[in-house]
């Protein structure tokens, strides 16, 4: 581990709108290969600070730093987003490339069919996107992400809109491309428990309004299916305590601290 | 209940055809099919083909009991009329009337598409120039066009000048305001979805808002054609006699009641021609929608 090298860090990173506070004090780094998860319910800004991190917005403070430098849109990250955003009037072959402009149209073409085998759509490459079902549009995305090579994915709940089924599929698949040898540092946004569990290294626990650091958690390389291994269901109720405890020190929850004791 | 027999052998396509987009054929067919979902594609084609032309044949029978009615000389039958647009067409003078007509309408409707499409979409694209004259382009658009007639005669005179002007002022304001509304309504996700890619205003503005507004566009094109005949028969009754529009105005001031209803019949074949061939090219340009036209942003009038 002592020869991985720093892909992004984010560091005392404070960021507002209108005066209100939506990120505190984030600190975190990510190293190739590895997938972070960023784990918080709604209103913790998980979407800014994916914004931050692909170079969309500056910080109010703090630093973000992408490779030793601040971070450029499509220089180094590419954003997975969680209604696939693919462009209606261009096929699935030409959405993908679409994120490869510099490149010189029989290179492009060759690398928009590697990454259309690579998340097993080729035989879709012609078909617009409306004739697409949820999971392969989702696919179609990630691979328009990962069409330019980049050193970080930066996923904004992308899997929330599939139905359990293609949601599994996709987070198998994730892990699979991930894995392989140059695969990208992941920074992976969502409120699922049981997601974070399945697909991090290592866990973020944001709070809501405004968004700090409430937990880091480590997770265990899972053998086999994480969900039978004994360790998970620790893990998942130590999880599930912090995020219960930061949504409910938040003053402007739905819910309220006497509810706690309703509950077994 | 006909048609009924011919649904079984199209219903396996459909089925298949609706697991690659969910629900688009089987939603198309339960609006339109009434309750029988499994409607194959085609023979509610036929079906519908057939109703078609049973109403025509309604129409027609309804205005030959009205034609015999009315007293004579005020109205004619299908008959009469067909008749009299034998006769006009024999003597030359119909089809020439109808080729200044589309003279007319055509470049005017043409240049108001172009033009109206550009800046519109100019409009659009530079928030200032946009936001400068859009208040006069409504004003504009409010105003009765006809009222501009006497005005563009005094400055124009009475010739295919003025015509077109008239013609391509009004079929002119609603592209500029449906491709200037296209423009701004351009999908701030996809926006910031180019942006993330590291594309910059022009890809941005090639590749994300243009296309976006296209559907606009060519609403806007559509509305722009039905005001433009309207405004090549004004314009044809208030200038120079001349086209369509003459001859309306010789037949009518002269009670001659089949030639009249000729013209009429022509203008509407004109007026359902350019309707078609514009719902084609919509058809074409827009064939990235599903058929349900899901993606289809709202038309604004």
């Amino acid at each position: 581990m002592a020869l991985t090298h720093t892909l992004l860090s984010v560091s005392g990173v404070s960021h507002g709108f209108a005066g209100a506070a939506v990120l505190e004090g984030i600190d975190l780094a990510l190293n190739r290969g590895e997938v972070l998860v960023v784990l918080g319910p709604s209103g913790c800004g998980k979407s800014t600070l994916l914004r931050l991190l692909a170079g969309l917005m500056r910080p109010d403070t703090g630093e973000v730093l992408l490779n030793g430098a601040a971070p450029r849109p499509g220089q180094g990250s590419a954003l997975v987003f969680q209604n696939y955003r693919l462009l209606p009037w261009k096929t699935l072959r030409d959405n993908i490339a679409f994120a490869l402009p510099g490149l010189p149209a029989p290179e492009r073409a060759a690398r928009v069919d590697e990454v259309l085998a690579l998340v097993g759509l080729s035989r879709f490459a012609t078909l617009w996107p409306s004739e697409l079902s949820g999971g392969m549009k989702q696919r179609a995305a990630l691979a328009r992400a990962l069409a330019p090579r980049p050193d970080v994915l930066l996923m904004d709940e992308p899997f929330a809109a599939l139905d359990a089924q293609a949601r599994e599929l996709m987070q198998d698949e994730l892990l699979r491309l991930v894995r392989r040898a140059g695969g990208p540092g992941v920074v992976f946004v969502t409120h699922s428990v049981d997601e974070a569990l399945v697909l991090g290294n290592r866990i973020l626990v944001l709070t809501p309004r405004p968004g700090r650091i409430a937990a880091r958690l480590p997770v265990p390389l899972w053998q086999g299916d994480p969900r039978a291994h004994p360790d998970y269901a620790d893990l998942r109720a130590k999880l599930w305590q912090v995020l219960r405890s930061a949504v409910l020190n938040d003053p402007n929850s739905d819910f309220h601290r006497g509810q706690e004791t309703g509950r077994p | 209940m006909l048609a009924r027999a011919q649904v079984l052998p199209d219903n396996r396509p459909m089925g298949e055809r609706s697991t690659i987009a969910p629900g688009s054929g089987e939603s198309r067919g339960s609006v339109s099919g009434g309750g029988w979902p499994g409607r194959g594609k085609r023979s509610e084609a036929l079906l519908v083909a057939a109703l078609r032309l049973g109403f025509l044949a309604l129409v027609l029978l309804v205005w030959t009991l009205a034609a015999r009615a009315a007293p004579p000389g005020l109205f004619a039958s299908p008959l009469a009329v067909a008749r009299a647009g034998q006769g006009m067409l024999a003597e030359g003078r119909l089809l020439p009337a109808v080729a200044a007509s589309l003279t007319v309408y055509l470049t005017g409707t043409g240049l108001a598409a172009v033009l109206g499409g550009v800046l519109g979409l100019a409009m659009g694209t530079w928030r200032l120039l946009g936001r400068t004259l859009d208040i006069y382009v409504l004003a504009v658009a409010a105003t009765p066009r006809v009222a501009f007639i006497p005005l563009i005669i005094v400055a124009l005179g009475l010739g295919m000048q003025a015509k077109l002007l008239v013609v391509f002022l009004g079929a002119v304001m609603p592209v500029i305001l449906n491709a200037y509304a296209g423009v701004r309504a351009a999908d701030q996700e996809l926006v910031e979805m180019a942006q993330a890619t590291g594309a910059g205003r022009a890809r941005i503005l090639a590749h994300v808002v243009l296309p976006g507004a296209v559907p606009y566009l060519i609403a806007g094109i559509r509305i722009g054609a039905a005001i433009g005949l309207i405004n090549t028969i004004v314009a044809e009754l208030y200038t120079a006699i001349g086209g369509l529009g003459g001859l309306l105005a010789i037949y009518g001031s002269r009670f001659r009641m089949a030639e009249y209803l000729a013209v009429v019949v022509v203008l509407a074949l004109i007026g359902a021609t350019v309707t078609e061939g514009l719902r084609l090219v919509e058809k074409r340009l827009l064939r990235w929608r599903d058929s349900d036209g899901r993606n289809l942003p709202g038309e604004r009038r």
